[in-house]
């Protein structure tokens, strides 16, 4: 059927203003395609051109974007939150009761900060599990696997530092656990503890500092090397993905390019460079296919946190009580794995085993130097370094799932589906 | 620049319907949550004194007595068996008048008022405001500063 | 884009935004219609009903749907309760069921002073009836049950000798005759083979307190406390006197009524404040004020108040000191003077009294009786003890010991009790060292009180 035209918009986009603003309009041609990408603020982060390769769900699910996604739910449910919360030992408790009583969508919107929180870490994880298996932290992408894990030891410091807002029993005595873990570290362990919490106790101070902290200067950071890690993504050409079979393709290596040149649409980056004579089926236009798998996952994201956040409530225990601990007291889940292994040796589980993680962490994509397995998942020519991570983190998640289900008062074994659940003392 | 796209464009009933479905859906989408962040932010409770509150008995107020609230920044007036409530917030910027030997004199700028309310000299704009006074069920005197009246309007026992 | 996936896009999209609008919808429809609207129409419903003409009519109509709370920053509380108990201020209302019944209050406690939760317990924050009545997870402060509503008044006023609270009252006398503080340190004075009970109103449930006094050890396993035989007025009033402990910090205003302005309480201070030093009563006392016992005829009751705020105001020169009272206290004295015929038992004043008279005191007042039974009898179990499994008594106290060991042993206490059986655990209750709480003085009479127990006829066999 025939249909007019939007002449509103066009008329709109045609006049000065609407030049003013919107210096490409929608796109309907492969130049205009190229040209948004480029011309808009929103988009310019993203290339003219993306591989096919890296559209595919089933390679990266989406884990990067994803962990994206929920820090913006995060920064918008945070914001909103602030207008409600006060950080004073006296009156963040009340507010949040408040939140769940008096303010309209307060719950949800609590629940949907709580969650997402939650899922972040939780997708943060997944990512860094992801971008490992596909060997994607190797050459040119080394600096980025940095910059993921500064991200996701920012993203625990936000999970953690969010922990104590609320002030109730849960709240402070993980981060009372957290905060000593921290102060069995060598020589500076005492002083960091006094920095975290601005005294010697969970009490005022660490209330302000935590909020402070989780905030403003997390939040800051994190979107700074947010930005740089999705920035150099691009810069390393795209997504990590398999080496085309070599016949299909002459491949050019350049050297080391002129700077003063501009490069308007060709999507060039030091180690991969559009081919010349390459089938052009490999790449395919940011917009759409890029843009609205991005939409799609957004919205999906949301409908998934809105989800849990409608029908399951974020916990809120009793008034924090600083002469009643809750036996046992239990650190948040990311950290259980820790508190775990402190309660066998605090030094050899609270400062080595965290330190030597994230020196591995941090030296492995400048110890390993093959090039081989990048952009296949579970490559043969990585065996050894899979499975040495594969079982790192099995070790991980099993002291996670021991210190969570297995563990009760004093920090003794408790079989969970024998031990009669704990009735309230007094009543 | 492209040429100028055709004034008309064919598509496909079924692209039609996705299309519309699908800014419906957007729109709906973005209201609701769009409401839902408005209302949200519209609080729903005050931690202010209340704008309706119980100013004690009548007994309280001795005959022909003025008497200033501080936390309510209002002054009751008791005249025989009848009682007034004006308010103390002087309508110029908003500082708290004081009493002065007959009336009342703001002591920011200078506004004077007559013993009615009237602005008898000063930047004040308006009068000040007189609140409705009634009688609880449970025998106090109750004002509702959400209810201006008239000067000449009191409650009498 | 080929235009299949053009349309599996526009499909995705159209669903996932419905979802997303829907939820989000859900979400905030779910706190739009809360409970308590229900409640507020059906108050307005019948506020419309009752009304006397259509113009009461319409003004019932315009009352706006909001949540109602009761500021008490003092309290550090907000109580929201009154947005569903709508009516607790107005008579008519009696007798309606609940949330709009009217609650008869003293006078003296206006909700807007008090609100509601500072006796009634439950979680004044709340907008929905379980949660506010507190009976959920995760709440200490359940709301208490009527028949407890009692313990509140303790929070604030003094209760022994409470007029307004009998039960309570009698709750406190129990509490120090049966000899409780032997072995429970209230508000800093007793023994310590008990935890404290400062705060025990906040961390015990009632039914658990009742439990508790009944069969210690079926509710604390290994448990030394004896079990009370109690009847049943005397378990609600000491459970009662428990739940009252809450250790609230109360600022000045509701502070200033501790004291509550009667001639029960006013006679407690009397005693107290050691009047009987200067002012001579019942014929008994000091010589350097005038005597009180015709006060009543001498002088007006305003008088007399304002003499015990400032004597200087109303008698200049006068030797007798400003005892800084707070203005219930000045009325509750009063009030003892004026009415002095009704008193029925007499003033117990100790420098009047003699040593065994006041040993019996320091008897009471240390709660010796908790352990070792009333006026010393015994009676009191102590599991796997060497005498005979029983806390001795100390009737025969006298025949056993001198004067200095008995004295020495109040001192000092004794913590190894010898074990019946070796194999079985030790004894669980033993003499605590009273040194450091008993005065010395006090001691000494509570050693001649002590000699005073055995029964006079009874020869000295051995």
């Amino acid at each position: 059927m025939k249909v007019p035209r939007n002449r509103l918009w066009t008329w709109f986009a045609a006049t000065r203003v609407g030049k003013s603003i919107f210096r490409v309009g929608p796109p309907h041609s492969n130049l205009e395609r190229s040209q948004v990408m480029v011309s808009s603020f929103l988009l310019h982060v993203q290339p003219a051109k993306v591989n096919r390769h890296s559209l595919r769900a089933s390679y990266s699910f989406g884990l990067g974007l994803i962990s994206l996604y929920l820090f913006f739910i995060l920064c918008a449910t945070g914001v909103l939150l602030m207008f409600y919360y006060v950080p004073s030992t006296t009156q963040a408790y009340d507010r949040m009761k408040d939140l769940q009583f008096v303010v309209s969508a307060g719950l949800v919107v609590r629940n949907m900060h709580r969650w997402a929180a939650h899922l972040m870490v939780a997708a943060v994880m997944l990512h860094m599990c992801r971008v490992f298996y596909t060997g994607a932290y190797k050459a040119p992408r080394e600096f980025n696997w940095l910059l993921g894990v500064g991200l996701f030891l920012t993203t625990l410091g936000l999970s953690f530092t969010g922990y104590l807002l609320p002030w109730d029993q849960l709240a402070f005595w993980a981060i009372t656990v957290g905060t000593n873990i921290a102060g069995y570290a060598p020589l500076v362990g005492s002083k960091l503890k006094f920095l975290m919490l601005g005294g010697n106790t969970v009490g005022q101070e660490a209330l302000t500092r935590f909020y402070a902290l989780h905030v403003i200067v997390l939040p800051a950071i994190a979107g700074l090397m947010v930005a740089v890690h999705v920035w150099r993504v691009r810069k390393d050409g795209g997504l990590s993905r398999p080496e085309e079979s070599p016949d299909s393709v002459q491949s050019i290596a350049l050297g080391e390019l002129p700077t003063n040149k501009s490069y308007g649409l060709m999507e060039l980056a030091r180690g991969t460079t559009p081919q010349v004579g390459q089938d052009p089926d490999d790449e395919v236009f940011s917009w759409p296919h890029l843009v609205f798998r991005e939409l799609l996952l957004f919205l999906i994201v949301v409908a998934f946190v809105l989800f849990l956040a409608v029908f399951w409530n974020a916990p809120l225990e009793e008034l924090a009580n600083p002469i009643h601990p809750p036996n046992p007291a239990k650190a948040p889940w990311y950290f259980l794995g820790l508190q775990e292994l402190v309660s066998y040796s605090a030094f050899w589980g609270g400062v080595v085993v965290p330190a030597l993680i994230v020196t591995a962490l941090v030296v492995l994509p400048y110890m390993d130097r093959g090039r081989r397995g990048v952009g296949h998942w579970f490559a043969r020519e990585r065996r050894i370094a899979n499975t040495v991570f594969s079982i790192c983190v099995a070790i991980a998640v099993a002291l996670t799932v021991v210190g969570t289900m297995f563990r009760g008062p004093n920090w003794g074994w408790v079989v969970p589906w024998r031990t009669p659940p704990p009735t309230l003392e007094g009543h | 620049m492209s040429p100028e796209p055709p004034a008309e464009t064919v598509v496909s009933r079924r692209t039609f319907f996705q299309l519309s479905m699908g800014w419906i859906a957007g729109t709906f989408a973005a209201a609701a949550t769009a409401m839902a962040t408005v209302r949200f932010l519209v609080p729903n409770v005050v931690f202010e004194p209340a704008q309706q509150f119980k100013a004690g008995s009548p007994e309280d107020y001795p005959d022909g007595s003025i008497t200033f609230l501080e936390d309510e920044r209002v002054f009751l007036v008791r005249r025989g068996n009848s009682f007034r409530c004006l308010s103390a917030v002087c309508t110029h910027l908003g500082c708290t008048v004081s009493r002065a030997d007959r009336g009342y004199h703001c002591p920011c700028h200078g506004s004077v008022f007559s013993p009615e309310g009237t602005v008898e000299s000063g930047p004040a704009p308006k009068p000040l405001a007189w609140f409705l006074v009634t009688l609880s069920k449970d025998n106090r005197l109750l004002v509702d500063k959400n209810q201006f009246v008239g000067p000449d309007k009191y409650l009498i026992l | 884009m080929e235009g299949g996936s053009l349309q599996r896009f526009y499909g995705w999209f159209s669903f996932l935004c419905i979802l997303v609008g829907v939820l989000a919808a859900l979400g905030y429809y779910r706190d739009e219609y809360r409970p308590w609207k229900q409640y507020q129409r059906r108050f307005i419903n019948e506020e419309m009903r009752r009304a006397s003409g259509p113009e009461q009519r319409l003004q019932a109509s315009r009352t706006p749907f909001e949540i109602r709370q009761i500021l008490l920053p003092e309290l550090n509380r907000v109580d929201r309760c009154t947005t569903c108990h709508l009516a607790v201020e107005d008579p008519s209302y009696g007798g309606y069921p609940q949330p709009l019944a009217y609650h008869p209050l003293h006078d003296e406690h206006p909700f807007d002073k008090f609100g509601c939760t500072i006796c009634h317990r439950g979680q004044g924050r709340a907008t929905t009836a379980e949660d506010a009545h507190g009976n959920v997870a995760h709440w200490d402060a359940p709301m208490l049950p009527l028949k407890y509503i009692e313990a509140s008044c303790g929070q604030c006023h003094e209760s022994a000798d409470n007029p307004a609270a009998p039960r309570l009252s009698r709750g406190s006398e129990l509490f120090e005759t049966v000899g409780c503080r032997g072995c429970h340190k209230l508000g800093g004075v007793g023994g310590a083979i008990g935890p404290e009970l400062d705060r025990v109103g906040t961390r015990r449930s009632p039914d658990w307190l009742r439990a508790h006094f009944l069969e210690p050890a079926a509710v604390t396993p290994g448990s030394g406390m004896p079990p009370q035989k109690f009847s049943e007025p005397d378990v609600e009033a000491i459970v009662l006197f428990m739940l009252s402990q809450t250790g609230t910090d109360l600022p000045g205003f509701y502070a200033s009524m501790k004291v509550i302005p009667s001639a029960a309480q006013g006679r407690r201070l009397f005693q107290q404040k050691g009047c009987i030093g200067c002012h001579s009563l019942g014929g008994q006392g000091g010589k350097i004020g005038p005597s009180l016992d015709d006060v009543a005829l001498r002088r007006k009751p305003e008088w007399i108040i304002q003499h015990f705020r400032d004597p200087q105001t109303v008698s200049p020169g006068t030797v007798m000191p400003r005892f800084g009272f707070t203005d219930a206290e000045a009325r509750a004295l009063t009030d003892f003077l004026l009415h002095q015929s009704d008193q029925k038992t007499p003033l117990s004043i100790p420098a009047l009294m003699s040593p065994v008279d006041r040993g019996r005191e320091v008897f009471r007042k240390y709660g010796c009786a908790g352990c070792h039974g009333p006026e010393g009898k015994g009676g009191v179990p102590n599991a796997n003890a060497m005498t005979a499994q029983q806390v001795p008594a100390l009737t025969y106290v006298a025949d056993g010991y001198t004067k200095p060991e008995v004295k020495k042993l109040i001192v000092n206490g004794q913590h190894e009790i010898a074990a019946l059986d070796p194999s079985r655990p030790l004894p669980p209750l033993y003499m605590p060292a009273w040194g450091s709480t008993i005065r010395d003085a006090e001691i000494d009479d509570l050693v001649a009180y002590l000699f005073s127990l055995k029964p006079k006829d009874e020869k000295t066999d051995f």
